[in-house]
């Protein structure tokens, strides 16, 4: 098979490079760093690098930007399962349930699970790369305006799914995220949407108000319970998950990265996506449900392989085809074309040496992202062990450095702040925050990719059931919305009818209106 | 939000939630009004293929207006829930101290436009734990320098991610 000579000769090679190797390493333990940070994207990683690499051999360079790459995804978990940070927009899927678990005294066993996850999922991911490339190359070809249009009303149809206690007030959240995602210049004629005069409003301010309602949030929380402020966070515990959990997840894995490797291939659509949509798929394939949102290790283990998983298929566009799928690999085209590599299917045919060595690097870089995450873990989770009266100002800090670092803007930590303010309160009577950062990351896709679609089609409404891709996704979205509702209704049915239950109709078990 | 079975098994509200509920339901409907109305000044599209920019701001605020007038109408038939049993009433919350921190953050960021990150997050750190409880002055005074100097090590040398400065020193 030439891919498995390839591939071995290339790993053949790779060992004769040990400073490849070291900066791989680098890479990686920077990338767990950035991702971990608050306001520090993945993205942002790779762009810090880039100019680093320029004097670099271009398997040297490449190898340390993708251990940044992986790194910087995995590495916002840390921060998400421990404090409720997300370090980056695909860590707030792990959030909900990671910082659960935490809560539980489960924080070890949720890192753990999710740094094996990220491993497994990053680790298929690149393989896939390397065998299916050009096959699966050709069918994101197939993803036009539509189809991403569907692939985001789908993702937006999860908001059914991590509304919680009440699927109500979570369409108040997703809707209320989705308004705010209209803030900036309109897609399609430049014109400025409720910016009030401010230029720093014409893109959505997203990653600051996703720092605001998770982070600051919870962390005006703790100020309100002198108990809770004399107390410590929460213990470590033990850190690998037992062999007999963590079996009960590898389908789950499977399946979540799977769905990133697909995701990640979509252009525009990235690992925050992905991690969203493993979730929900995981809570839909799941035998306990009702635990999801709750501290459900499956969820964790779902959205970090499917983040993970989402690299290798992003990657794969862009070096079969020179498509960027998300913004970071749109930094490593850049990365790529200074080294004086073009993109493209010539790429395997001219450089197939330096590509395949590449990817045998990629795999080393996923077994060091394995080796540090692990290794830090404990250290981290040193972290748990502050007093929460230095904890939670430490948090506040983090939240308003980090967002000043994404624009170097004061203008986004005030919007910061007034989304922590927000937040509080969401949190205080059961508005769910993850709709409104779900609805941020998929509204703008959706609008934007809709009005794009309708012109392709000269105004006709019908490419939203003639092309089969975005038919059978609008179709899955319209099962995903509705099938929680049904299955409340159907529950308050069997449990008896409304003497039993709020008159109010479609009351939630934790007593709160739908 | 309290989830006290009401009498004959139903689920109840208490007064305060219920009151909450109706209040972050009209705001939210405000909200969605006023970007009804602000989006219809918004100019018609050139193209003619296009929905314009108006559109999808007012499908997503008639939305909201919806989903709020069916939050308020479970809101007002849900029963009352029974009053709290007092042995089983939990922690006494401090909203004052949730708004001290809150105001506390909003004069930190004041103040970093003017004296930088440097002075105004010690202080601000400093006060924080001072809230929290922590009373030991020089410990406190020890770990706010400490944590400032941590971050921006982090920020400013290892990432080259300039923190403010402050109009004051620039």
């Amino acid at each position: 098979m030439y891919e498995l000579d390839m591939l071995l000769h290339g790993a053949q090679a790779l060992l004769n490079q040990p400073m490849a190797l070291l900066l791989a390493l680098f890479g990686v333990t920077l990338g767990i760093i950035i991702g971990a940070l608050p306001g520090l994207t993945a993205t942002m990683g790779v762009a810090i690098l880039l100019p680093f690499t320029f004097g670099m051999d271009p398997l040297s360079g490449l190898l340390m930007i993708s251990g940044v790459f992986f790194g910087g995804i995995y590495g916002g978990s840390v921060t998400a399962i421990l404090l409720k940070i997300p370090g980056t927009p695909a860590a707030a899927a792990t959030a909900i349930d990671g910082y659960e678990l935490t809560k539980k005294g489960q924080a070890g066993i949720a890192l753990g699970t999710a740094t094996f996850s990220s491993f497994l999922g990053g680790t298929a991911s690149v393989f896939v790369l390397i065998f299916l490339a050009p096959v699966l190359a050709r069918f994101a070809l197939e993803f036009s305006a539509s189809e991403s249009f569907a692939l985001a009303v789908f993702g937006l149809s999860i908001i059914a799914s991590i509304s919680g206690v009440s699927v109500i007030k979570g369409l108040i959240s997703g809707f209320l995220g989705l308004l705010l995602a209209t803030v900036g210049l309109d897609p399609m004629g430049g014109f400025p949407r409720y910016t009030g005069g401010y230029t720093e409003l014409f893109n959505v301010p997203f990653i600051p108000v996703m720092i605001g309602l998770f982070a600051a949030a919870e962390a005006f929380k703790s100020l309100e319970d002198p108990q809770v402020r004399a107390g410590m966070a929460a213990a470590l515990d033990r850190i690998i998950p037992p062999w007999h959990i963590f079996r009960r997840q590898l389908g789950n894995i499977a399946r979540s990265s799977g769905l990133g490797i697909v995701i990640g291939m979509i252009p525009g659509a990235g690992a925050d996506i992905a991690a969203f949509v493993a979730y929900n798929e995981a809570k839909r394939f799941s035998k306990t449900p009702e635990n999801y949102g709750k501290g459900e290790l499956g969820a964790v283990a779902a959205c970090e392989s499917g983040a993970n998983g989402c690299t290798g298929g992003a990657l794969l566009t862009m070096l079969t085809l020179g498509i960027p799928g998300d913004a970071v690999t749109a930094v490593m085209l850049g990365a790529l074309t200074l080294q004086g590599l073009q993109p493209g299917p010539l790429l395997f045919k001219d450089h197939a040496d330096l590509v395949f060595t590449l990817f045998a690097g990629m795999l080393v870089c996923y077994v060091f992202m394995l080796v540090v995450g692990l290794g830090s873990l404990r250290f981290m989770g040193r972290i748990l062990q502050m007093p929460k009266s230095v904890l939670t100002p430490c948090i506040l800090a983090l939240c308003i450095v980090g967002t000043y670092a994404i624009n170097n803007s004061m203008f986004d930590i005030w919007i910061m702040l007034a989304a922590g303010v927000v937040g509080y309160f969401m949190q205080k009577w059961d508005f769910p925050a993850s709709p409104v950062v779900l609805a941020l990351i998929m509204g703008p896709m959706a609008e934007a990719n809709f009005r794009r679609a309708l012109s392709l089609s000269n105004g006709s409404y019908d490419f939203l059931y003639t092309r089969p891709i975005t038919a059978a996704l609008l179709s899955i979205a319209i099962v995903t919305l509705l099938l929680p509702l049904l299955r409340r209704l159907w529950a308050q049915r069997s449990a008896g009818g409304p003497s039993t239950i709020n008159p109010a109709a479609g009351t939630s078990r934790m007593g709160t209106p739908e | 939000m309290s989830n006290a079975p009401a009498p004959g098994g139903k689920v109840g509200l208490r007064p305060q939630d219920r009151l909450a509920t109706l209040v972050i339901a009209a705001l939210v409907m405000a909200v969605a009004v006023a970007a009804i109305i602000v989006a219809g000044d918004f100019p018609p599209t050139m193209l003619e293929t296009d929905v314009g920019p108006a559109r999808f701001p007012i499908i997503f605020a008639v939305a909201l207006l919806v989903l709020c007038a069916i939050l308020v109408f479970n809101t007002l038939r849900a029963p009352a829930a029974p009053p709290d049993d007092p042995a089983q009433v939990g922690p006494k919350i401090s909203y004052g101290t949730v708004a001290i921190g809150i105001v506390a953050t909003a004069v930190c960021l004041y103040a970093m436009e003017f004296v930088g990150y440097a002075i105004a997050t010690p202080i601000y750190l400093f006060g924080l734990m001072w809230l929290m409880g922590r009373r030991n002055l020089i410990a406190n005074a020890a770990i706010a320098a400490v944590l400032t100097a941590l971050i921006y090590a982090a920020f400013a040398y290892a990432l080259s991610v300039p923190l403010p400065v402050g109009s004051l020193f620039e």
